[in-house]
């Protein structure tokens, strides 16, 4: 073995090497140097450090206070509780109710959300005379701030006043006025449209941008092999859509965990607990019994269930980005 | 699928699609047109079952009560509540702008630092940023209000100027990193080459080619700025619109017709923004990047 090119490790590398992540842009960019890498590090440096500080101390700090009996007037940590706070909050039916609770919604809000954004995003991607304004009605719910959305669906959904029961009377669906949000199934029910009212405009707003790509050759050539309407969905449009449709679950699927507002406004966990998700109960421990302790503790078991959704998207994303 | 792309349909297929169209639109505006009407009628007309679609009668009264002030919610020794909407929305808009302005230059600098000049640690970076999005705000609100009430600015348009960063500057960076990816590099090296300085380059030549985005960014902060409820509720007393909505909603003296003038009110700076600069929003939503 005759020694004339030196391993590959040996080059002598420039100080500022870009990381290996970076490799496509060294492509496009070789003369990138330690100063570029200098310049990135200092423009990026501002933005860095409100994170740090803004999300990266807290979260770290929310960690910590779960660990402690936390008083109420936020002077130290007080004592340290071990793992009591978690404790309690496993020890709690409460809690188990309310996880209950939150997945019931979750279920509902991630499959209503879909298959309304689907079955939209379809509908909208036909031709037909006034598409563009019915295009423009669904920024409307995605613009809508969700506690106004709370605050329109109680009121729609009311007993008293209600516009959903003057429409359902119309329709002789009902005879009379129902007190929709005072039981606790409808409550739910209620509490799940109003937030899929939204979400769907937003799923179908990126489904559509992905019907929209999809070229028309697909559909006419196996429209030839004679598939029919249900097959060329099945086998062309559905395949298609694959990315987007796991973007959006996973993105729905956080949502639906970190979901307070809509609730808030209509029910603030009501009827009893029969809409009491895990936000709502955090905001009860820290701002109502201000038990910062066990809320911490709450806060940090939620965002964990949030976490395993969130590492989910970042590989979906990121992974959806390295294959293009 | 009712048509195959040029294929005439049959009649009752576009026939089908019509009606779909309409129950779709009823499922949109149904609601956003209870609102309205509410907000356009008196009390009286509200009581009547079932509820008229196109109230017999119609008044501004509503409206003139929130922005004026007089809605004739006050109890004894207490200002009317209907006074607090206008000073709210200020502040609402105060934070809301201000945010604009500060996420778009530290958000701008940092996506393209990440864009054009990668270092070691940038990816990592770019991943937390993703990452952010499902921290949920809620969990991590506690130490930040304790640490506020320390400092003293519970209450104040700082306190939300602050922690609102913990979205809208994600948000931002993930927009504007995205757009600034697409962007040619050509132009710039070119300037780079007959040495304009790099932050020169960025100022002259990538901002007015990056505006689409810059917009975009910017429309999608302010509406998550407006929009925020929680923080506002927690680090304020009622502040800004939202929290003051919740607010009026459960004081029994405050009809839903008032509340639904403030709520139309409250929806018509997003609805427009939003309808003015759809393409920009759409194309950046497109891409993943809900508010």
């Amino acid at each position: 073995m005759t020694t004339t090119a030196p391993p590959q490790g040996s080059v002598p590398a420039p100080a500022g090497d870009p990381p290996a992540g970076a490799a496509p842009r060294r492509r496009r960019r070789n003369s990138l140097t330690a100063s570029d890498a200098r310049f990135g590090r200092g423009i990026v440096t501002p933005s860095a450090i409100v994170l740090v500080l803004l999300l990266l101390a807290p979260t770290v700090l929310t960690v910590v206070y779960s660990f402690y009996d936390v008083p109420a007037s936020g002077d130290g940590l007080g004592e340290f509780a071990g793992i009591g706070n978690y404790e309690v909050v496993f020890g709690s039916p409460v809690f188990w109710k309310s996880l209950q609770v939150t997945l019931i919604f979750t279920v509902g809000f991630v499959v209503l959300s879909t298959l309304i954004g689907l079955a939209v995003a379809l509908l909208l991607n036909q031709e037909f005379r006034g598409r563009g304004l019915a295009r423009s009605l669904l920024v409307l719910p995605w613009a809508t701030p969700w506690l106004v959305i709370g605050i329109l669906w109680k009121w729609y959904a009311d007993g008293s006043v209600g516009g959903l029961n003057g429409i359902l009377m119309r329709l002789h669906i009902i005879g009379d006025y129902v007190e929709f949000l005072s039981d606790p199934t409808w409550a739910m029910v209620i509490a799940v449209l109003s937030a899929a009212w939204r979400q769907s405009c937003f799923a179908a707003i990126l489904f559509l941008a992905g019907l929209q790509t999809l070229p028309k050759i697909q559909h006419e050539a196996a429209a030839i092999d004679g598939a029919g309407v249900w097959k060329r969905f099945r086998h062309v449009t559905i395949p298609w859509l694959r990315p987007v449709l796991t973007t959006v679950t996973v993105l729905n699927i956080i949502y639906a965990f970190l979901q307070f507002d809509v609730i808030y406004a209509l029910t603030q966990g009501g009827p009893g607990d029969a809409t009491q998700v895990l936000s709502i109960l955090i905001y009860r421990q820290l701002f109502v019994v201000t038990n910062i302790g066990t809320g911490s503790a709450l806060a940090v078991i939620l965002g964990a269930i949030a976490l395993a959704g969130g590492l989910l998207t970042v590989r979906l994303l990121y992974g959806k980005r390295e294959a293009s | 699928m009712a048509t195959v792309n040029g294929r005439r349909r049959r009649w009752w297929a576009t026939g089908l699609v019509y009606l779909a169209v309409l129950v779709f639109a009823a499922w949109i505006l149904l609601p956003l047109w209870y609102a309205l009407t509410s907000s356009l009628t008196t009390a009286d007309q509200l009581s009547i079952r079932p509820y008229p679609l196109i109230p017999g009668e119609l008044t501004l009264d509503n409206f003139r009560g929130v922005l004026t002030g007089n809605t004739g919610s006050e109890t004894v020794g207490t200002t009317d509540l209907g006074a607090r909407l206008v000073p709210a929305i200020g502040q609402s808009v105060l934070v809301s702008a201000l945010l604009v302005v500060l996420n778009l230059v530290i958000g701008g600098l940092g996506a393209y630092g990440l864009s054009r000049y990668p270092f070691r640690g940038s990816n990592a970076f770019h991943l937390g940023i993703i990452a952010t999005r499902v921290v949920p705000a809620i969990a991590i609100v506690g130490p930040f209000f304790i640490l506020l009430r320390n400092a003293d600015l519970l209450n104040t348009p700082w306190a939300l100027v602050i922690t609102y960063n913990v979205f809208t500057l994600p948000l931002a960076m993930m927009v504007l990193k995205n757009y600034f990816d697409q962007l040619p590099r050509e132009i710039e090296e070119a300037a780079m080459v007959d040495g304009t300085s790099r932050l020169k380059a960025l100022w002259l030549i990538v901002v007015p080619l990056a505006r689409p985005g810059l917009v975009a960014a910017g429309v999608l902060i302010f509406l998550e700025a407006w929009s925020e409820f929680f923080y506002s509720l927690v680090l304020t007393n009622q502040l800004t619109v939202p929290p003051l909505l919740a607010g009026l909603q459960s004081v029994q003296q405050f009809n839903w017709n008032t509340l639904a003038a403030a709520t139309v009110i409250t929806m018509i700076p997003p609805v427009v923004l939003t309808l003015v600069f759809q393409r920009h929003v759409v194309g950046a939503l497109a891409a993943g990047y809900d508010k």
